[in-house]
């Protein structure tokens, strides 16, 4: 069972996000809306697996990425974006996020990023 | 209606977000100004657009992706007046669109609202906007830095080459930005690893070359063949590679040809954004934790404590224990009670829901109106945050619209007619709420030209509703008849308060909620229309007092003072009424067995006199015994019963008999 | 009445009441509850046919006498006799029948255009089940007309 961290100011998508992944093996083991929140809660679950979104209100994705890969650089974050938002995705991928998904994105794609993860 | 959960929670976080948008522009209006507002509203847009795209409602997002696409030029550029204008018109039309598609979800009906022409009209003002304006652009240089990889490679014969191109699916997006993905990855369990196009970071039309002639990778590693072929297979975004594992002479020859191309490590330095945390006051909300709960659960609770409330009765107020001195227990039981009580007061607050977004959606309908009927109106608002039951909120929307439509169009005069007779220009209506008692108190009250009263008598004198001279009746009572089915003594019904929706309607709206509506006005200065309605989990603390058979509740709050039947004299005033005095003044007195035709006691050795008080009048009530003290929680009247003075509702007493509660207002004599 | 024939072809369902000899029916979709008689709370200064209130399950509901409604003599309750709670626009009233008889199917139903000048306004038709009559009541007419 992978534990998972979801990270997403909208309740829609944390709560789509979290009924995907309970169909297969990833225990959703919390919840955050903001950058400042997600660190905290990495800190506190250390999960496998973070989901990030990357526009948030108090702190970014971006951010949070840059903190919890501090915390620890082994971190396996899936970045959510929009569509269109090549220069956050590519600062992500370069501080260390191991993939992206663009928004909207259906099951397979967020388990063909996972699986491989 | 029942949806699945996605769409539930879609429909609900989408509805608060379009309620916050709308509360934003509502207040950027008045300023004419949205600077403050920008952030927040490009925010609200980009989630909105995140979660239309997810549920594929295609139209919403696109307004929405407009909407912040806007707002995203905005951020960076000074409007001039006229286009803060049109910026807040715009979002009032996003707006509109969304409520009346989410209402359509609501319903279970789709969402097929075309938003081709608000896109597009969005699209013309921001393309005229960008060749206008002057814009300031953050100037980034982001260079990447690609090396070889980190780790220590030693010459050995573990060594794998291989080369694969990929090939993307056709709705990968950013192709260049997985491309980059996968090498950055790749780089984790390979080394010198060299692809085509190699400018994947700094130019994103590689997206295209890597979509049509595909992505091109040739590295070497130390790992199992197994674990590198594994890397390339079932690779997210990727139609079909054609992954194959190289001799070291072909990758040579590889390598030869791309580095010829590819400028050798190209070093460049990463710059790193500063990032500024945003710490933003939201002054307007308070970051709250919600969560959703059914309604239905909320009614049996609702339920259950009122129940509860009548079965500590039964407990504390036991015929068992009469007589007994039990002190530990009157301990334990005036805990028990204090412990309910909050109970109550939480459970009542679960359901309570303030008037906020119902006072929104009347200043939104004032804002409508003021353009189509030609007249300046201010909308002053009190009281919203004052909570009332979910069901209310439910119903009470409606009326409250037509009687404010109604203000607005035949209450308010026009602004020539305001001014000759001394009026400001600008039309006040005050709508305003609050808590009295057990109910709460809804006002509209307009500075308008009042009702004719004349007018409105004639017509129900002629309908036959009025029988006798106008002055036999009150004020109130003409006034009230416009309650009544058919009657409006507008010649032409207005677009907007007539036609199918009369305040008989209104009426009945009210009266299904258990409350009541009260109309005053003054001609020339104006109408006061209230709305009062009864809160739903009511809990009174009430004196039993039993006429023959029957037993009334009275508030205690009401009662001044009680006494036994034949310490005063009785006197009859010149109209036959009694009259009782106590200390020195007299009061009326009122026989509930007579007043309301019960059959009483034929023994008055228990009665008592209970003098209640209302609006500083005090009158007294003559009951035949008096049963005891209980608190009972309130039940109103249903509406196929008839409305009996000073009767306001019924109560479940401890023993399952049914009370009637009385409200002393109701036998006032004046 | 004995047992009733359920018809082949399709109908309404109704539940059927006696008063006195004549048996009434009502529409299923507007029966909410049936519950023997228990005592009546009395209201004041209501019509006649109001006897006053119960409380159905904390909810307190006004009840009918329906043979004063009908304009029938009265008759004193029985252990037979129950209440038939219907239930049109979430407002439930209850109504006290001499007798609860079953839930049938009617499909045969005529309007006659002589119905008693009482009767006539919160009458739907009469059905026939067998050789059986059965008065459909109009629930909504007879709720309509007692509504303040």
């Amino acid at each position: 069972m992978k534990r998972v961290l979801i990270v997403d100011d909208a309740m829609f998508m944390r709560s789509t996000l979290k009924m995907m992944l309970r169909k297969k093996e990833y225990e959703v083991v919390g919840e955050a809306q903001n950058g400042i929140e997600a660190i905290e809660q990495y800190k506190k679950l250390k999960p496998d697996i973070v989901t990030m979104d990357i526009h948030m209100p108090e702190m970014g994705g971006i951010d949070a990425l840059s903190e919890i890969i501090k915390l620890n650089p082994s971190v396996k974050v899936v970045m959510i974006s929009a569509a269109g938002d090549q220069k956050h995705v590519l600062d992500a991928m370069q501080i260390g996020a191991k993939n992206f998904i663009v928004k909207p994105f259906t099951e397979d794609k967020v388990f063909q990023v996972f699986n491989k993860l | 209606m029942v949806h699945d959960p996605m769409m539930e929670m879609y429909l609900f976080e989408t509805g608060q977000l379009v309620n916050k948008l709308e509360q934003l522009c509502i207040a950027s209006e008045s300023k004419q100004d949205i600077s403050e507002e920008i952030d927040e509203i490009f925010r609200i847009m980009h989630t909105i657009k995140g979660n239309s795209m997810m549920m594929l409602l295609e139209d919403i997002g696109k307004v929405a992706h407009r909407i912040e696409d806007l707002f995203d030029h905005l951020k960076v550029v000074t409007l001039s007046e006229k286009h803060i204008e049109k910026v807040i018109d715009f979002n009032f039309d996003a707006i509109d669109f969304f409520k009346i598609e989410l209402d359509k979800l609501e319903n279970n009906l789709p969402a097929d609202g075309s938003s081709d022409a608000l896109v597009a009209s969005i699209e013309v003002f921001l393309s005229e906007l960008k060749g206008e304006a002057v814009v300031f652009e953050a100037s980034e240089d982001q260079k990447y830095f690609i090396s070889p990889s980190n780790t220590v490679v030693e010459d050995d014969e573990g060594e794998h080459f291989f080369a694969c191109t990929l090939f993307f699916e056709k709705d990968a997006q950013m192709e260049n930005v997985r491309a980059f993905t996968i090498v950055h990855n790749l780089k984790d369990i390979a080394e010198d690893v060299l692809f085509i196009p190699e400018d994947i970071v700094e130019n994103e039309k590689t997206a295209e070359t890597i979509q049509q002639d595909g992505f091109f990778i040739v590295a070497k590693s130390m790992n199992t063949a197994s674990i590198v072929e594994e890397y390339f297979t079932d690779l997210p975004y990727i139609d079909h590679n054609d992954f194959r594992f190289l001799s070291e002479d072909e990758y040579n020859e590889l390598k030869v040809d791309l580095t010829g191309k590819v400028e050798e490590e190209v070093v460049v330095e990463v710059v790193k954004e500063e990032s500024t945390l945003v710490q933003k006051e939201d002054a307007s909300a308070p970051r709250q934790s919600f969560i959703s709960v059914d309604v239905n659960k909320v009614d049996k609770l609702m339920d259950l404590v009122g129940e509860l409330v009548v079965a500590e009765s039964m407990v504390i107020n036991n015929q068992d224990l009469i007589g007994l001195q039990l002190s530990n227990f009157d301990k334990a039981s005036r805990q028990l009670r204090l412990v309910i009580n909050e109970m109550q007061d939480i459970v009542m607050s679960v359901r309570m829901v303030p008037l906020t977004m119902t006072f929104q959606k009347m200043s939104r309908i004032v804002r409508d109106m003021k353009k189509k009927v030609g007249k300046d109106v201010r909308l002053n608002l009190e009281g919203e945050t004052t909570e009332v039951d979910k069901n209310v909120i439910e119903k009470i929307g409606d009326p409250l619209m037509h009687i404010i439509r109604n203000a607005m169009d035949h209450g308010i005069e026009d602004e020539k007619t305001r001014l000759s007779v001394g009026k400001d220009r600008v039309g006040q209506i005050e709508l305003s709420a609050r808590h009295v008692g057990g109910n709460v108190v809804i006002k509209v009250k307009d500075d308008g030209k009042g009702l004719d009263k004349a007018r409105i008598f004639d017509k129900a004198f002629e309908k036959g509703l009025l029988t006798e001279t106008m002055d036999a009746y009150t004020d109130q009572e003409i006034y009230g008849m416009i309650m009544n089915a058919g009657f409006s003594t507008k010649v032409e019904v207005s677009e907007f308060s007539g036609r199918g929706v009369g305040m008989d309607v209104v009426a009945k709206n009210i009266e299904s909620l258990g409350g009541s509506i009260l109309i005053e006005s003054e001609p020339g200065k104006g109408t006061e229309i209230s709305i009062l309605i009864p809160l739903t989990l009511a809990i009174v603390d009430g004196m039993m007092m039993r006429v023959g058979e029957s037993i009334f509740t009275l508030p205690i709050m009401s009662i001044k003072e009680s006494f036994i039947a034949d310490q005063h004299e009785i006197i009859k005033d010149p109209e036959g009424q009694e009259m009782i005095m106590v200390r020195g003044v007299c009061h009326p007195l009122i026989r509930l067995n007579q007043y309301y035709e019960i059959e009483g006691d034929a023994d008055n050795s228990k009665g008592i006199f209970v003098m209640v008080e209302h609006d500083d009048e005090q009158v007294l009530l003559f009951a035949d015994e008096l049963v005891g003290e209980q608190q009972v929680v309130v039940k109103s009247l249903s509406k196929y019963i008839r409305r009996v003075n000073g009767v306001t509702g019924f109560a479940l007493l401890g023993d399952g008999r049914i009370s009637m509660i009385l409200d002393p207002s109701g036998f006032m004599v004046m | 009445m004995e047992e009733l024939m359920m018809n082949e072809l399709e109908g309404d369902k109704y539940l059927t009441f006696a008063i006195g000899a004549d048996a009434y029916g009502i529409e299923i979709e507007f029966v909410d509850d049936i519950i023997g008689v228990q005592n009546i709370t009395y209201v004041p200064r209501q019509p006649e046919f109001i006897k006053g209130v119960i409380n159905l399950r904390g909810l307190i509901i006004p009840v009918i006498d329906i043979r004063i409604r009908f304009n029938e003599e009265t008759r004193a309750y029985d252990d037979r006799t129950c209440i038939v709670v219907i239930k049109i626009d979430d407002m439930p009233v209850g109504i006290v029948v001499d007798r609860v008889l079953e839930v049938v199917e009617i499909s045969e139903i005529t309007v006659p255009s002589s119905f008693s000048e009482a009767n006539k306004n919160f009458m739907t038709g009469i059905g026939k089940l067998q050789d059986k009559i059965v008065l459909l009541v109009d629930c909504k007419a007879l709720l309509e007309d007692i509504v303040v």
